[in-house]
């Protein structure tokens, strides 16, 4: 008898002891990071500055190659490791980073970018102009807006510490399109451009204030300070100027069930919480010991299928645009005033120069008897009207609900296809399958990089806005690029193959041993400090 | 017994095969792009298309699965499509804490349910056995995500006494280890407990009414030692059937539970991966899954022949 209870019991054992063993194997590098915690945490306790900033983001990156994605989640951390030549103000105007500075010719075909000397890379090396030309020269191909923006453009290196881009033709925006932020032209040492394959580098070195660590998949990227950071003088604005990284390690802890980023937020374990949901808002704002900084960061809006179907129409496309109440939408998708604006323009609100109203006489008109004759002009006669979405994104979901019970209302035929992003993004492309959608599009610097009026995305086919964009791109001054893109978004609203429905905050909470933390367009987290 | 146990690994093998021809083709004919999603949202149509041919998508469907199977054969998962790892790397480093909480888990499920089930056994029509598999009807009603929240709302954010989520290995020490597996491993294990505890009593008392007892009672035989030692024991072999099968459960089933407690394990692996698209990912898990819960059957069927000598393999 005990024999056998003797068998069973060492069976277990065994069997537990395969277990741990697997278990154990996969940790070994959290051992080595762990250790590395106990030492920040006695340099922490030495002064001032120091210590471990954990902040919970929604969703693991797909890479951290900043030139050739589109992710918030890989840009917010990449932004921290890598620099470029000219990165964006306060108010949102290009200004030199890792250049000293930037000259034009006479006919704006070549840009001369001057160096600044003593720059090193995370790995020791310094910044040359060989790193510099095949940085930018690998992102003019990864880059879709830069493809697209600036086709047949190349870098080259002109002097000692100088390298020149040589455009076909003139743009006064380049300079704007290199300090964009999505696909943004990181500077990387040459080796690691060279060694990158199809899904990017294998390598993350920037000369950033933060340093890449080590990425735990689906757990956390870390990052810690670089302790050779050369840092501008002059005073810190927007993204630009001084940059100091005020604590020895950063956690982008991927947590994404939104509820756990606030609970973690309260008990301590972040200290920063990103993308905090609309319907809780409130909630998080009246918590004791967090703090909410809310931004502007982007459009919600609407895109009809001018290509196929009964969009194709204009005038059911006015239609719509006319019996459409928007502060209903943005009720629904955003639930609190605090956190949207109705506002027609597709620029950054912030963004003085390029912010336009123009168009506000085709914005949330709400006439449903106006719709409807609109509807019998058209022709109308009940044809099912498709719109997609996903619930990924409860705001897109929720627009396109309202959306969809206003349209019965009038006596249309209007169908909601959810479903989750990735079919959603697949639908998305085949312009048979949908006929209206609303999306979250990301503030870009300058008009030429709207998603509205990309061909690629929502299968825009409008040779005029494509002049009039042409025309905003090759202005004389900057004062006429503005005038131009007036009238082009006042021509949006025309054409109606876009609506803006409204602006979008971002809200980050944070708690209250976090200070100096000033987000712009996304968490910045230099010169932030926490306190224990 | 050797070659019983051959046999039944052998036997692994076609249902592998179906699993993988399943799970290919189902992956393959939901839309969505893989492409698409490492782009992010914003990506246009024709990056889309540039990624989808570097990947390896735009082949016919029958050489994908042929790759991927030569692949499979020679131990080789495939890489990754989203993250920077090749399958068998990801499922190593998720696989840790799924085990982890899986083994809690059952602990803690058995810790409570065999000593209700017995008392509630050898108690039987008594207030203490009605309110105990009261308790347990309960405990199998309410949905491992309530009272997950509940308990992350309780005991982490009202008390502050156990952290609302995370995962800290084994090598940062075995306290802390356990410290962040209490909650989910208890909302995870009371379905299980509730079960174990109603099949324990089931058992035993389908037992205690058999004559051995009596016997073992009339020779004189104290009652804890004919309750531990003559009734459990024999009661135990349905326990274990369901005990093996509940273990295959919470290595896979534990998908909600971690990612209500933000556990990196197998659960929020395949749900990443499915959300992502990652196709390599995806066929990997499932056949490392089917292979677990396979396997863990046949230890359940080797165990009983260690219990009960009736059911011994070896025996010519």
């Amino acid at each position: 008898m005990r024999k056998r209870w003797f068998g069973m019991i060492s069976l277990m054992i065994v069997l537990s002891l395969v277990l741990i063993a697997c278990s154990d194997d996969s940790e070994e590098t959290k051992t080595n990071e762990s250790n590395n915690t106990e030492e920040t945490e006695e340099k922490a306790s030495e002064g001032a500055t120091g210590g471990e900033l954990s902040i919970a983001i929604p969703a693991q990156p797909p890479t951290l190659d900043a030139q050739m994605t589109v992710s918030t989640a890989a840009l917010n951390i990449a932004r921290h490791i890598y620099e470029t030549l000219v990165t964006l103000n306060e108010n949102y105007e290009p200004v030199p980073m890792l250049a000293e500075s930037v000259d034009m010719s006479d006919d704006g075909t070549t840009y001369t970018f001057t160096l600044r000397e003593g720059i090193t890379f995370h790995n020791g090396e310094e910044l040359t102009t060989e790193d510099v030309v095949a940085s930018m020269n690998r992102w003019l191909e990864t880059s879709s807006r830069a493809k697209l923006l600036l086709e047949e453009a190349s870098f080259e290196e002109s002097g000692e510490n100088e390298v020149t881009l040589q455009l076909q033709e003139r743009a006064a925006d380049v300079l704007d399109i290199m300090a964009g932020q999505s696909e943004f032209p990181a500077i990387m040492p040459k080796e690691v451009i060279e060694s990158a394959d199809e899904t990017g580098v294998t390598e993350y070195i920037g000369t950033g204030p933060f340093q890449f660590e080590e990425w735990r998949q689906d757990q956390y990227v870390h990052l810690s300070k670089f302790e050779d950071y050369q840092a501008l003088e002059s005073e810190r604005s927007g993204l630009s100027g001084k940059k100091e990284a005020l604590v020895d390690d950063i956690y982008f802890e991927i947590v994404t069930d939104p509820s756990t980023r606030v609970a973690g937020l309260q008990t301590g374990t972040y200290d920063i919480a990103d993308e905090i949901p609309f319907e809780t808002y409130e909630q998080v704002e009246s918590m004791e010991g967090v703090n909410t900084h809310l931004y502007f960061n982007r459009t919600l809006t609407w895109f009809y299928n001018t290509n196929e179907g009964v969009m194709a129409d204009q005038k059911m496309r006015e239609a719509i645009n006319t019996a459409l109440n928007i502060d209903e939408i943005m009720q629904a998708s955003y639930m609190n005033e605090d956190v949207y604006e109705l506002n027609p323009g597709h620029m950054n609100l912030n963004q003085v120069n390029w912010a336009s109203e123009a168009g506000m006489d085709s914005y949330n008109i709400n006439d449903t008897e106006k719709a409807q004759e609109l509807l019998d002009e058209a022709g109308y006669d009940g044809e099912q009207i498709t719109i997609i979405t996903t619930r990924d994104y409860g705001y897109m979901y929720n627009a396109a609900i309202v959306v969809q019970e206003q349209l019965n209302q009038l006596g249309m035929n209007v169908e909601v296809e959810n479903y989750d992003l990735a079919t959603f993004l697949e639908l998305k492309n085949q312009p048979s399958e949908w006929d209206m959608f609303a999306a979250g599009t990301g503030y870009v610097t300058i008009p030429a990089q709207l998603l509205a009026l990309n061909p690629g995305f929502a299968g825009l086919d409008d040779p005029t806005a494509q002049e009039m964009l042409a025309e905003v791109r090759t202005a004389e001054t900057p004062e006429d690029a503005y005038a131009n893109w007036d009238e082009l978004q006042g021509y949006l609203y025309d054409s109606l193959s876009t609506t803006v429905f409204g602006h979008q905050k971002d809200i980050i909470a944070t708690s209250d041993n976090v200070q100096g933390f000033e987000p712009f367009q996304a968490p910045i987290l230099w010169d932030t400090t926490v306190s224990e | 017994m050797f070659a019983y146990i051959i046999k039944r690994i052998l036997s692994l093998i076609p249902v592998l095969f179906v699993v993988s021809v399943v799970i290919f083709s189902i992956i393959h004919i939901t839309p969505g792009d893989p492409a698409a999603i490492i782009l992010g949202q914003e990506a246009t149509q024709e990056q889309i298309e540039s990624l989808s041919e570097q990947l390896g998508l735009n082949e016919p469907i029958i050489e994908q699965y042929t790759n991927w199977v030569m692949g499979a054969l020679t131990g080789d998962l495939g890489t990754s499509y989203f993250m920077r790892e090749t399958v068998e790397e990801a499922i190593i480093n998720h696989l840790g804490p799924t085990l982890s909480l899986a083994i809690f888990a059952e602990i803690f499920a058995l810790i409570i349910a065999i000593p209700i089930g017995i008392i509630a056994a050898y108690r039987r029509g008594s207030w203490l056995d009605q309110s105990l598999m009261g308790i347990s009807l309960l405990g199998m009603a309410v949905p491992s995500f309530i009272l997950g929240l509940l308990l992350m709302l309780f005991v982490g954010v009202q008390l502050q006494w156990l952290p609302i989520g995370g995962y800290a290995p084994l090598s940062d020490g075995l306290f802390t280890h356990l410290k962040f597996l209490i909650l989910p491993a208890i909302s995870l294990g009371a379905i299980q407990a509730a079960l174990v505890a109603r099949m324990t009593r089931a058992s035993m008392l389908e037992v205690l009414n058999s004559n051995y007892i009596k016997t073992a009672r009339a020779k004189g035989v104290v009652e804890r030692r004919v309750i531990l030692k003559h009734a459990f024991r024999n009661a135990f072999l349905p326990i274990l059937t369901v005990i093996g099968q509940s273990f295959g459960t919470l290595i896979v089933g534990a998908v909600v539970t971690e990612t209500i407690f933000n556990i990196p394990g197998i659960g929020q692996l395949i749900i990443n991966s499915v959300e992502r698209r990652d196709y390599p990912v995806i066929q990997g898990v499932v056949l490392i899954v089917t292979f677990i819960y396979v396997f863990i059957n046949l230890i359940v069927d080797l165990l009983y022949g260690v219990i009960d000598p009736r059911v011994r393999l070896d025996k010519k």
